[in-house]
C-alpha cells in the first residue's frame, strides 16, 4: 500500500512541480509585484496601493476596459447563437458525408493561427482594394473604413473573432445534440408538441450545460484576445480598439512599467474569475428542475 | 413533401454559411497568386492572371528566413507536444489510479489553473526567463508550453477508463510501477495520446503572445512572428502577406484534415465535461 502511495505521488510530481513554477509562483509574484514600483535600474520599492490608485484612476485604462467589454458584447452572443444555429442545421443534414464535410469547413478557421486569420481579414477589409468594399460598390453602397474608423473598428474585429471561434462552439453543440436520445422527441411529439415547443422545451434545456460552457469559454477568449488586434490595428485608430490585454502588453514590454502591468494582470485575473463564477452560479441553477 | 422542402432549405443555409466561412481561405490562396498591379486593379478580378504564378512564394522565402521560421515552429511545437504528452500521461495515471493524501486538492488545483489567464503571469515569467538567460532561445519559448492543463485533464479521463484489473494483474506479475504505466496503461489510451499530441502541436504552432515577448533575433522567430513582420511596412504587400500566410497554415491545415477525428475529439472532450 505504501509503495502505491509513493508511486502515485511520484507520477503526479512532474506536472505539479511544473505548474507550480510556471503558474502559481508567477501568479503570486504578479500579486506582489503590483505593490512595488520597479526603477529602470532594477531597484524596487514598496509603494502600497499607489499603483492601483494610479492605474485604476487612469481614464485610458477604463477606455480599454470599455473597448474590451464592447468587443465581448458584440462577439460572444453572436458566436453562441450562430454556433447553435449551425449545429442545428448540421444535425439535420441527412447525408453523413456532407455533414462531416460542412462540419470540417466551419471548423477550419479554428485550426489556423489567429495571426494568419487576422491578416487575411485585414486584406478583405482593406479600404481601397478590399473585396468587401468592392462588394458594397456592386450593391451601390459607399466604401467603408472597416478597421480605420472609430465606430467600425470594434465590430470589424469582433467579426474576425466570431469567424475564428464559430466552428469550435458549433462542434461542442453538435456533439451535445447528437447525445440527446431520439425518444425524448418522440415522447414530446406524442404529447402534441410542435417544432418550436420541442426546441424550447427539450433541446434548449438539455443543451444548457453546453451553452454555459460556450458562454464562459467565449468570454474568456474574447477578454484575452490579443493576436487579432496586434496583427491588425495595434489598438488604433486613436486607441479605439485598444483592449486591456493590449494595454498590458504595451505597459510591460513597450514602456517597461512592470508594476503598472502587474496591476493590470491582477485586474484581468480577478475580473475573469468573477465573470466565470457569476455565470456558473447564474446558469447552473437553471439546469436543476 | 413538406419535410423534403424544409430539408432543402436547411441544406441551402448550411452550405451558404459554410461558403462564407470558407471564403477567406479562398481569397488568401487567390491573392497569393497575384502581382501587386493585379491586387490593385479596379474593377477587381477574382481570378489571378496566371494560376501558376508562384513568385510571391519565392519572394517570401527570399525576403525573410521563412524556412527557418517554419523549422523553429516545427521544433518548438514538436517538443511541446511530446513533453506535454509525457508529463500529462504520468500525471493522468497518478490522478486516475492511485490514492494518496492531497490527490484531489492537487488535481483541482491544476484544473483551477484554467482560470488563470496566461497574461496574468507573463511579466514574472518573462523576468524569470530573463534571469535564467533564456531570452531568445528555444528553451525560453518552450518554458510555459511544456505541459498543458488540458492534457492532464484529458489523460486522466482516458486512463480512468482503463480497467483496474489489468493494472492489478500486472502488479501481481511483479511489474514495476513505471513498467506497468509504460506497458499496460499507455498502450490502452493510444487514441487520447494521439488527440493530445495533435492538438498541442497545433496550439503551440499558432501561438503569438509569448514568442513575441521572448524572441528578438530574426533567426529565432517562429512562424507567427514571421507573418507579422511582413506587415511592418508602410504599404502592406498583401500578395506577399497572403503567400506567407498560406505557407504558415499549410502544416496545421494538413494535420487537421488528416487527423480531423482526433481534433474533434479534443474539442468535444473540452466541451462535454464542464
Amino acid at each position: 500500500m505504501d509503495r502505491q502511495r509513493r508511486a502515485g505521488l511520484f507520477f503526479v510530481l512532474p506536472a505539479v512541480a511544473y505548474f507550480t513554477c510556471v503558474f502559481l509562483i508567477p501568479l503570486a509574484e504578479s500579486l506582489l509585484g503590483s505593490f512595488y514600483r520597479t526603477q529602470p535600474g532594477g531597484a524596487s520599492q514598496f509603494v502600497g496601493s499607489r499603483l492601483y490608485v494610479k492605474v485604476l484612476t487612469d481614464p485610458t485604462f477604463w477606455q480599454t476596459v470599455r473597448n474590451t467589454v464592447t468587443l465581448l458584447f458584440m462577439s460572444v452572443p453572436l458566436t453562441a447563437v450562430l454556433a447553435l444555429a449551425v449545429a442545428l442545421g448540421l444535425h439535420r443534414l441527412v447525408s453523413l458525408r456532407w455533414r462531416s464535410v460542412w462540419t470540417a469547413t466551419y471548423f477550419l478557421p479554428f485550426s489556423v493561427s489567429l495571426v494568419a486569420a487576422a491578416l487575411v481579414w485585414q486584406w478583405i477589409y482593406d479600404p481601397v482594394y478590399g473585396v468587401l468594399n468592392h462588394l458594397l460598390g456592386h450593391l451601390g453602397l459607399p466604401p467603408l473604413k472597416w478597421l480605420q474608423s472609430l465606430d467600425l473598428v470594434l465590430p470589424s474585429l469582433a467579426l474576425i473573432n466570431v469567424w475564428a471561434r464559430l466552428g469550435f462552439d458549433t462542434l461542442i453543440f453538435l456533439a451535445a445534440l447528437q447525445a440527446i436520445p431520439g425518444e425524448y422527441y418522440e415522447a414530446a411529439s406524442i404529447d402534441g408538441a410542435g417544432r418550436w415547443q420541442m426546441f424550447g422545451r427539450v433541446t434548449l434545456p438539455l443543451l444548457n450545460p453546453q451553452i454555459v460552457m460556450v458562454a464562459i469559454l467565449e468570454i474568456i477568449f474574447n477578454f484575452k484576445v490579443f493576436d487579432t488586434v496586434y496583427a491588425t490595428t495595434q489598438g488604433g485608430p486613436a486607441s479605439a480598439s485598444q483592449t486591456v490585454i493590449m494595454l498590458l502588453y504595451d505597459t510591460a514590454f513597450k514602456f517597461f512599467r512592470l508594476g503598472d502591468a502587474s496591476v493590470i494582470a491582477v485586474f484581468v485575473f480577478v475580473s475573469l474569475l468573477l465573470l466565470t463564477l457569476v455565470q456558473w452560479r447564474l446558469f447552473r441553477r437553471q439546469v436543476e428542475y | 413533401m413538406k419535410n423534403g422542402w424544409r430539408h432543402l432549405v436547411v441544406v441551402g443555409l448550411v452550405a451558404a454559411g459554410g461558403l462564407v466561412v470558407f471564403f477567406p481561405f479562398f481569397w488568401m490562396a487567390v491573392t497569393s497568386l497575384k502581382t501587386v498591379p493585379e491586387i490593385q486593379r479596379i474593377p477587381l478580378r477574382v481570378a489571378p492572371d496566371r494560376w501558376t504564378n508562384f513568385d510571391n512564394y519565392r519572394e517570401v522565402f527570399q525576403r525573410q528566413p521563412f524556412g527557418r521560421f517554419m523549422l523553429n515552429s516545427a521544433l518548438v511545437a514538436s517538443v511541446s507536444a511530446v513533453s506535454s504528452l509525457l508529463v500529462s500521461s504520468l500525471a493522468g495515471y497518478g490522478f486516475a489510479k492511485f490514492r494518496f493524501p492531497g490527490r484531489d486538492i492537487l488535481f483541482f488545483g491544476i484544473i483551477g489553473i484554467l482560470m488563470v489567464p496566461f497574461q496574468s503571469v507573463v511579466v514574472p515569467l518573462y523576468l524569470w526567463v530573463n534571469r535564467l538567460g533564456l531570452l531568445d532561445t528555444y528553451a525560453g519559448i518552450l518554458a510555459p508550453d511544456l505541459v498543458s492543463v488540458f492534457g492532464v485533464f484529458l489523460m486522466r479521463q482516458a486512463i480512468e477508463m482503463v480497467p483496474t484489473d489489468y493494472i492489478e494483474a500486472a502488479r501481481i506479475d511483479g511489474g514495476s510501477e513505471f513498467g506497468i504505466f509504460w506497458r499496460v496503461v499507455l498502450p490502452s489510451v493510444a487514441p487520447a495520446m494521439a488527440t493530445l499530441v495533435i492538438i498541442k502541436f497545433m496550439w503551440t504552432w499558432n501561438e503569438l503572445f509569448w514568442p513575441l515577448v521572448v524572441i528578438n533575433s530574426p533567426e529565432m522567430k517562429v512562424v507567427t512572428l514571421g507573418l507579422v513582420s511582413f506587415t511592418n511596412m508602410y504599404f502592406i504587400e498583401y500578395n506577399l502577406v497572403t503567400a506567407a500566410a498560406v505557407v504558415s497554415i499549410l502544416p496545421v491545415l494538413a494535420i487537421f484534415l488528416l487527423c480531423q477525428r482526433w481534433v474533434v475529439r479534443a474539442v468535444v472532450m473540452s466541451g462535454l465535461k464542464g
